[in-house]
């Protein structure tokens, strides 16, 4: 029993708490912010070695043993998502300390930030499907807090129709809930994938409509086809800095959600069949999402669009694995890769785009022009950060969609393969434009308009972890490759959560005869 | 019950889609309610079942799991309702309308 596991949610909350207490003195604010993100930071780190080291973590809350109490269960995955939303989180904190304003710090921005940690942590490292919806509200709640911290005319405007797009997806969650356990009898990720398993016929089919609501739910947060019209409209809003962290985070939640519900969980015979409704909607997602940044004008607007052809390729991974055990294996593998890559790379191209913004006053591209003059070390960063997102070798990117395109030329899938790399194109074309309109031609300012280069160490950092990651991609593959097979079979999974006890002897009641 | 569900549904989504802030914020009032039915005609409500209260005689209990779900998550459609009906007011005192379609374009193009 492992009862640090608690840690990741419990901290951010703390301290969300002492910051709010705290609020009207910034400079402490910042600091009890910093040392709790960089100490949760070193911890999540130390746990992804534990994890790796010793197996599948898990604790049970309050001493209902799973499948009736909440477990929190840290496996490779979980810990390597842990160990990405510290980090970003840590630099993006760091970032917004020459980007927030006085008025959104006095508006409780510091406790905010720490809200939508605790939720995305918190979805991060549960192992039960309810508690994750309740992990999903706090991180939601925290985003629309950040979104519009400060109130301003557009931002609550946008937030708006963010909030209300939001709420429709929470309450289809709370229905998949509620139908997942009359059919299934618990809501217990380990158990969900032990009873899915033993399903038959109808009752099968059942289940598998029944994740189907579930799949509409996370690819509403994921934003994937054909849900992904909010994400471009909300996102350029966010405050400078804070973007980073929404870019990279929060709509690869729905990711992790989906891959750790329909990789391990769903197991009943017919549950391939999401996973290949998955795999179509990759491809379309890739597709719009490109073409909606093609005809964007504003370096926020063709970045956001660009998440969603981004999310296309993770899509894509977790869409093979309904194809044989090789190719599902080496699916999820890219698609973990691409979801960290994807982190890192996105975060620090929203970073920059800020930076950019800073130096030039404003974000259109009409407006923007002769960075690489004014500023040529932020015009590196981009040129590296943008060939990266694009799949230019020897970058993360490169390695990220070439395990993906391999594994998709085996399983058979050329028409997604063929999407995917005319995608990857297409991208590389987008980010050339921004790098032809913001980089070059004549200069719009005759000198940088703000102060920059202090935020350019934390974006340096993120940047640099980027090339890292694919100049030497071997240990990260490694443990990519080890969490997807621990996704893939779930008997080490069931094994750390479920404890082996009695069976109930009273039979419980359900409409639908949920519990045999 | 699943007459009441459906309709609650339905008339939740008539008013999402209809053209004023407050409207949407009602039908997610009333979206969050119909989930929360559909939850307890998920856990077995009947006449026949009692509370999970161990005595003698009784023939089954009522499984309350559902409920305890349906608790968390009033909870939280309270707040984000609360939060939703505030942010639409701010809406409404920034720009004088409570149609989408009248609300200024897309700030940022």
């Amino acid at each position: 029993m492992n009862r640090w596991l608690i840690l990741p949610v419990l901290v951010p909350f703390l301290t969300a708490v002492l910051l709010a207490l705290l609020n009207g003195h910034p400079r402490l604010e910042r600091a009890v912010n910093l040392v709790s993100c960089a100490g949760l930071t070193v911890f999540v780190y130390w746990l992804l070695g534990h994890v790796d080291a010793h197996g599948i973590q898990a604790m049970v809350i309050g001493g209902w043993f799973a499948p009736w109490g909440v477990a929190f269960v840290a496996d490779r995955l979980a810990a390597i998502m842990l160990c990405l939303s510290m980090s970003v989180g840590t630099v993006v904190l760091v970032y917004t300390f020459f980007t927030v304003e006085p008025r959104q710090e006095r508006y409780f921005f510091h406790p905010l930030l720490q809200v939508l940690l605790l939720g995305v942590n918190w979805s991060f490292i549960t192992g039960d499907l309810f508690n994750l919806f309740v992990a999903y509200e706090v991180m939601l709640l925290g985003s629309y807090g950040v979104m519009m911290v400060g109130a301003s005319k557009p931002q609550v405007r946008q937030t708006m129709a963010y909030i209300a797009i939001n709420s429709i997806g929470s309450t289809l969650f709370v229905m998949g809930c509620g139908l997942v356990y009359a059919t299934l009898g618990t809501l217990n990720m380990a158990d969900i994938a032990q009873r899915s398993a033993q399903l038959t016929g109808e009752r099968a089919a059942l289940v598998t409509a029944v994740s189907m609501l579930l799949m509409v739910v996370f690819a509403l947060k994921a934003a994937a086809f054909p849900v992904f019209f909010w994400l471009p409209d909300s996102y350029p809003i966010v405050p400078a800095g804070m973007n980073g962290y929404f870019a990279g985070m929060l709509t690869k939640v729905g990711v992790y959600s989906l891959m750790r519900l329909f990789v391990l969980c769903f197991r009943q015979p017919g549950a391939e069949l999401v996973l290949e409704v998955l795999l179509v909607l990759s491809g379309l997602s890739m597709l719009f999402g490109v073409l909606g940044a093609l005809c964007q004008w504003e370096v926020r607007k063709i970045l956001s669009w660009h998440i969603i052809s981004q999310v296309g390729y993770m899509l894509m991974g977790i869409g093979l694995a309904a194809s044989g055990a090789d190719v599902a294996q080496a699916g999820v593998v890219a698609s973990i890769f691409c979801v960290v890559h994807n982190m890192v790379v996105k975060s620090s191209l929203f970073l920059i785009g800020g930076i950019a913004g800073r130096i030039s006053g404003s974000q259109k591209l009409s407006e923007m022009g002769g960075i690489a003059g004014l500023a040529p070390g932020v015009s590196i960063l981009f040129l590296v950060a943008a060939f990266s997102l694009a799949g230019m070798p020897p970058f993360s990117g490169f390695i990220a969609k070439f395990v993906l395109i391999r594994a998709g030329l085996a399983g058979g899938h050329g028409v997604v393969v063929f999407v995917s790399v005319v995608t990857s194109l297409c991208t590389l074309y987008s980010m050339s434009k921004i790098w032809n309109y913001a980089f070059w031609h004549a200069p719009s300012v005759s000198a940088p308009l703000g102060r920059y280069r202090a935020m350019m160490l934390p974006t340096a950092v993120l940047v640099l972890s980027s090339v890292l990651m694919g100049v030497v991609a071997e240990p990260f593959l490694r443990l990519a490759n080890d969490a997807a097979r621990d996704l893939l079979d779930p008997r080490a999974y069931q094994e750390a959560v479920l404890l082996p006890i009695p069976e109930p002897t009273t039979a419980q009641t359900s409409r639908l005869g949920g519990v045999p | 019950m699943a007459l009441v569900i459906g309709s609650m549904f339905a008339a939740g989504t008539y008013m999402i889609l209809r053209p004023s802030l407050i409207r949407v914020v009602l039908g997610f009032g009333l979206y969050s309610n119909a989930a929360n039915l559909l939850l307890i005609a998920c856990g077995g409500y009947s006449d026949a079942l009692q509370a999970p209260f161990l005595r003698d005689g009784a023939d089954g209990y009522m499984d309350p799991l559902p409920p305890d779900i349906i608790l968390t998550a009033i909870v939280i459609s309270f707040a984000v309702g609360a939060l939703l009906l505030i942010v639409s007011y701010q809406v409404y005192v920034d720009h004088g309308t409570d149609d989408p379609e009248n609300l200024p374009r897309d700030p940022l193009s």
